[in-house]
């Protein structure tokens, strides 16, 4: 008992990687809980996961099946999983085949069949696959409800969390009786958009719990099921507060336009049109972070890890090293059906495992591709939630986007993700003197200062390098067409604005 | 179908242990049935009486190929054995070199239970197989049982 009286419900692992997060914190001991879904969405994979996560000799796990699904077929299927522990059967996890009860007899000798195996074992988990088996036999209303009732009573009674398991579809679960007894209810869809399978599990209700609402994909490899939450496991975290320390580019000019660099934990953009050097900074980026002691992420979606480290080579920067020194991860992340956040996942792991400080996302336009076709929708959505995560854990991020270079407009993203970026440097062509050149221009940077110039560039065997002063003998730069003036190429050094921010 | 000799020792071992654990000096058809039975009952608890009934009823249209002695033996709706025990008398007449029909009868039962674990063990693994068998025989010892199956255990 707490000091406050109140009872103390404790949550039990699912077993399920992810899905503690959703529950929030864990399944409440002794709930009665349905599972529901449509064949094939992972129903008894879940149930499974669970019963292995908490089943011991002392507290086993009886594992009813009825009609549907052999326990064998069942068995030969699951062991396949890597939760699956053939150590456990049958002292910690048994199952019990009530297929002849169901048939034959009605739902009080199924409730009895259950009372008798669960008072000799004691269990602590109980689960019926399939309940809606049971369900279809011919009876009125009352009598299953009546049914259910017994069965969720006796076993909170004995101290047991219960999961039925059923076939349904979404419009049977509105007012459903029997789901009103019970005290969580998971639903577990999948859907095809396109060519790809998007599966998702929504916490319908979980009493005495506060569990993430909406809708969360999930995935089953062999590790079973895998739930990824909205809220990538984040809300709990307390949000780091602005450290206000400004992270190097390793370009010293292009520092010096940033005020110092980019401010720690921002979010960064580089937008600009193909060849303009997106990848490049970004990779410079990363490797004065790896250098400065920083540990990096990249994700890379246009190309593969060793292509990326390749290039870096090229440019005398060394990704290899530190990648063997676990200071760097260059993530691939293109199967062509992830979920954000799936991705964000692979991305937490890695941020967890390195304790990066730093994530290049190369490129947006490239991680859009990689996603399913039903995420697209909501990138810009799932975007924001995955940079205010991240951002909020204290990673700085730098995003590379690939804009439609025009002569007569400045874009700054495709996307109209400009609000969720902090910073954005904008790189272009400009032609200039029968030659097309590369300008930089910051364009804005969220609390704080930056220089208003546009500087030119060029690629070189180093990296982006900035040459000269700030071209004041053009006018009209940003149209990529500019016309000379009089003026002479300035002198000075970078100014830097009042740090008014430049409405997007 | 030829059964491995691993799980031929696997039969073996339950055959010795149903006989060692009865006193009495039965006959061996007695022990095959009581492993085939203790393997019912388990199975049906585990599974359900139609699949074990399945599954026996593989394992002896499998086993009556090379036994004779199983020719008048079928599966009843609750999975036991009947007609065990019945002799063909043509086969004693036209193949003698089988021995008699008690020992076709006591063979054919061994190579019956051969079938259902080599099932078992297609189905389930090795270890799930192994851990039923531990379950249903609590004395018996398991632990160097080594079918080698080449599925995951």
């Amino acid at each position: 008992m707490n000091t406050h009286g109140k009872v103390t419900i404790n949550q039990l692992p699912t077993g399920v990687p992810g899905l503690d997060e959703i529950v929030g914190g864990g399944l409440p001991e002794f709930s009665f809980n349905i599972i529901a879904g449509a064949p094939g969405s992972g129903k008894t994979t879940l149930a499974h996961q669970f019963v292995f996560a908490n089943a011991t000799p002392e507290r086993p796990a009886l594992y009813f099946t009825v009609l549907g699904e052999s326990a064998i077929k069942m068995l030969r299927y699951q062991q396949q999983y890597t939760f699956f522990d053939p150590a456990k059967l049958p002292d910690s996890i048994r199952f019990i085949n009530l297929s002849q009860v169901v048939l034959e007899q009605d739902f009080g000798a199924v409730l009895e069949a259950i009372t008798k195996e669960v008072k000799d074992a004691n269990p602590a988990v109980v689960v019926v696959d399939s309940f809606r088996t049971m369900v279809r036999k011919p009876q009125s209303d009352m009598e299953l409800q009546t049914f259910i009732q017994r069965l969720a009573l006796f076993l909170a009674s004995w101290q047991a969390t219960t999961f039925l398991i059923g076939e349904y579809a979404e419009d049977e679960l509105r007012d459903n009786p029997i789901f009103t007894v019970a005290d969580g209810l998971f639903w577990m869809s999948q859907t095809v958009e396109r060519n790809s399978i998007v599966r998702k599990l929504q916490i319908i209700k979980l009493r005495g719990q506060d569990s993430v609402p909406g809708l969360h994909t999930f995935r089953i490899t062999d590790a079973g099921v895998q739930a990824f939450s909205r809220t990538f496991g984040l809300t709990a975290r307390k949000r780091n507060p602005p450290s206000g320390r400004r992270l190097s580019f390793g370009v010293p000019e292009l520092d010096k336009m940033l005020g110092g660099g980019v401010r720690e934990g921002d979010s960064a953009l580089i937008a600009g049109s193909s060849g303009t050097g997106k990848s490049v900074l970004a990779t410079q980026f990363i490797a004065e972070g790896v250098r400065q002691g920083e540990p990096g992420i990249v994700a890379v979606f246009e190309e593969r890890p060793e292509a990326y480290a390749e290039r870096a080579t090229s440019l005398g920067l060394d990704l290899e090293t530190p990648q063997k020194d676990g200071k760097l991860t260059i993530l691939y992340l293109r199967p062509l059906d992830l979920s954000v956040d799936e991705t964000m996942h692979s991305i937490l792991d890695a941020v967890q495992k390195i304790g990066a400080k730093r994530l290049v996302i190369d490129s947006l336009a490239g991680f859009e591709m990689a996603l399913s076709p039903g995420f697209r929708a909501d990138f810009r959505e799932s975007l924001y939630r995955m940079i205010f995560a991240l951002t909020g854990i204290g990673v700085t991020i730098l995003s590379t986007v690939e804009v439609d270079e025009s002569f007569t407009e400045f874009p700054f993203s495709t996307y109209s993700i400009s609000f969720l970026c902090d910073d954005i440097i904008r790189l272009r062509y400009v032609s200039i003197d029968g030659q097309l050149r590369k300008i930089m221009v910051v364009i804005k940077m969220r609390g704080g200062n930056h220089a208003k110039d546009i500087r030119e560039y060029e690629i070189t065997s180093k990296g982006v390098v900035i040459l000269g002063k700030r071209l004041t003998n053009y006018q009209g730069l940003i149209s990529g067409i500019p016309v000379r003036s009089d003026r002479r190429d300035s002198t000075e050094e970078p100014s830097l604005d009042t740090g008014i921010e430049h409405k997007i | 179908m030829t059964i491995p000799p691993e799980k031929q020792n696997l039969t073996h071992r339950l055959l010795a242990f149903e006989a060692a654990a009865d006193k009495t000096s039965e006959p061996v058809e007695s022990a095959s049935l009581r492993v085939y039975e203790k393997l019912r009952l388990s199975l049906c608890a585990l599974a359900g009486v139609a699949a074990f009934q399945s599954i026996a009823f593989r394992a002896l249209t499998q086993a009556k190929s090379g036994a004779p002695g199983l020719w008048a033996v079928q599966i009843a709706a609750d999975g036991s054995l009947q007609g065990l025990g019945e002799f063909d008398p043509q086969h004693d007449e036209f193949e003698p070199q089988l021995g008699s029909g008690k020992e076709q009868v006591a063979d054919g039962g061994i190579i019956l239970i051969d079938h259902i674990l080599d099932l078992l063990l297609i189905f389930l693994g090795e270890a799930i197989t192994i851990n039923l068998l531990r379950n249903t025989w609590p004395g018996a010892s398991f632990d160097d049982c080594n079918t080698e199956n080449g599925r995951k255990s």
